[in-house]
């Protein structure tokens, strides 16, 4: 557990904030590290800064994000990390697809994408306008930026899947990455793999150690531990995560199933 | 040559998977068998009722060897689990259910539900330290080791085990309460009761505070209890504490294990530790002359 400091903090939207920490990372794009708050909890969280000083961006929606919202610029907080296997740059033609605040690791690796010369394409996400992340940081390095709401106030009314089948009908990308619910995953997935892209995923499971020995974020068909054999799986594993899609585990190991929000 | 038998239980090397690690599927303890190549394995600690345990960080590494963790028996209850070993058997290796309880009726409901799921055994969980009146607050006590063994031991017809800590001043006295009460096997020991402070902040790094040390840092001291109860007790003895190698392995035997079990050794050698230990621990033999793993348990009395 290494203690560091908080450098800087951006609000994003209503809810979320980006919290620059004083420590200096070179981590993979998708890779996570585990934020600790003295005498509250820790959590995982992707880094949605990689390169430099870390950063990660987080919603304000349960005991410890609201906590970590209360945090000011000086505050301390423990890190362990980076963890996890991240993104994998593959091809020429990424196109990204994130929902909610699964933007964020998708982000990282627009900035790395860019750096490496590729063409960059993002579909974002969110309930409303306000909740969009990260369309200005996107569109300043270069990325092309297709925005979508539930509610129609900015891009395409509608869900990420339905921006997604309307580009796959007139372009062709070499490789999708997709983060955000599992249910709009899993539903990337299909389009993708429709047209025959590889696409690459980042889950979100119940993390507890985050060093691949308590077990907690095992996936069900695979046995692999999230925070050690993911969090990003490439499809063709996905396919062999029987629980994708179905259901997770909570803190107690016990199973609850996803609600299709469509 | 690594054959080994623990009551009735056959294993093709003597190596377990030690309660609380990888545990908590099924696809996951199957994992350990069929890539990791571990002999049997032990299901994590399960209850009446699912846990959530404790809050984060449940788990620190110490630099000089170890690991600190208080999950705080997190299970989903042994009524969710009854599908987790199912699938776990498919492994083809004896699955062990870990039992804890917060009354001995609670023990009894637990292994018996498990018995009827299929396991090969029951291991009692009369160890763990981080969770008020169950586990260690048993095994700290020969008394309430031996009611709860014996009301286990007359409710099911599997083999008992009997997980010890060593967090009490005569961990022998423990033992041979358990085989008093018809226990089939021992195991010895579970993570030592310790704590980390993060200097930077002046906290506890633990959400529960304190935690259990589990690795390489405490192999010398389980291998010592290995030892003596293996000299007071008739049933079998099984090491656990800091496994990590053939050495570390044979070393336990030689104490007088019949069995070793294996945790914290994952996180350096990864889930195929099994399988390099097997190998390590037959070169071992091979060079002392030995055919059969048999021959050195308790060879150091």
């Amino acid at each position: 557990m290494r203690v560091t400091r908080i450098k800087e903090i951006r609000k994003e939207t209503e809810r979320i904030k980006t919290y620059i920490l004083e420590e200096k990372v070179d981590a993979i794009p998708g890779q996570f590290v585990m934020v600790w708050i003295p005498d509250v909890d820790e959590k995982p969280l992707s880094l949605s800064y990689h390169k430099g000083n870390m950063g990660i961006t987080v919603l304000a929606q349960g005991p410890f994000t609201n906590k970590l919202a209360e945090l000011r610029v000086g505050d301390k907080v423990g890190i362990r990390g980076p963890f996890g296997r991240g993104f994998k740059i593959v091809g020429d033609s990424l196109l990204l697809v994130g929902g909610g605040v699964g933007v964020p690791p998708l982000a990282a690796l627009a900035d790395e994408a860019i750096q490496n010369g590729k063409k960059v394409t993002a579909i974002v996400g969110a309930i409303t306008k306000s909740e969009l992340l990260f369309v200005d940081r996107l569109e300043n390095i270069g990325v092309r930026v297709l925005t979508c709401t539930d509610d129609g106030t900015c891009g395409t009314k509608g869900f990420t899947t339905d921006v997604l089948r309307d580009i796959l009908k007139k372009e062709k990308f070499d490789q999708c990455y997709t983060c955000g619910p599992e249910i709009m995953m899993l539903k990337v997935l299909y389009e993708a793999k429709k047209k025959g892209i590889p696409t690459q995923i980042s889950m979100e499971r119940y993390i507890k150690c985050g060093i691949g020995i308590c077990g907690h974020c095992i996936v069900d068909g695979t046995g692999q531990r999230v925070c050690k054999e993911g969090p990003v799986f490439r499809d063709v594993d996905v396919e062999k995560i029987s629980e994708f899609g179905k259901y997770h585990r909570d803190a107690s190991g016990t199973k609850i199933y996803f609600r299709n929000r469509k | 040559m690594l054959k080994t038998e623990i009551s009735s239980i056959k294993l093709k090397t003597p190596l377990i998977l030690a309660s609380g690690i990888l545990g908590t599927a099924g696809t996951s303890l199957k994992r350990i068998v069929t890539m990791g190549g571990a002999g049997a394995i032990v299901t994590k600690s399960l209850g009446i009722s699912p846990r959530s345990g404790h809050k984060s960080p449940t788990i620190v590494k110490e630099e000089k060897g170890g690991l600190i963790s208080a999950i705080g028996l997190a299970n989903p209850g042994y009524e969710n689990f009854k599908d987790e070993i199912e699938i776990a058997k498919q492994g083809g290796a004896p699955v062990i259910g870990s039992v804890y309880g917060f009354s001995f009726r609670e023990y009894i409901e637990v292994a018996q539900g498990l018995e009827d799921y299929g396991v090969a055994a029951v291991e009692l969980n009369l160890s763990y330290p981080n969770v008020g009146k169950t586990g260690a607050f048993y095994g700290k006590h020969k008394e309430l080791s031996f009611e709860v063994v014996k009301a286990v031991k007359e409710s099911v017809g599997i083999p008992v085990i009997a997980k010890l800590t060593a967090n009490v001043s005569d961990i022998v006295t423990v033992a041979k309460s358990c085989e008093d009460a018809g226990c089939d096997a021992i195991t010895a020991i579970t993570a030592l009761e310790a704590m980390k402070i993060n200097v930077d902040t002046g906290r506890p790094v633990l959400g529960n505070k304190v935690g259990g040390l589990s690795g390489p840092c405490i192999k010398p001291i389980a291998v010592r209890c290995v030892y003596e109860i293996a000299k007071e007790v008739d049933v079998p003895v099984i090491g656990c504490g800091g496994a990590t190698t053939g050495e570390d392995a044979v070393e336990f035997m030689m104490a007088g294990a019949s069995a070793v079990q294996i945790g914290t050794g994952i996180l350096t050698r990864g889930i195929t530790i099994f399988k390099k230990v097997s190998k390590e621990m037959e070169e071992i033999l091979k060079r002392g002359g030995y055919k059969n793993v048999g021959e050195i348990i308790g060879i150091a009395h």
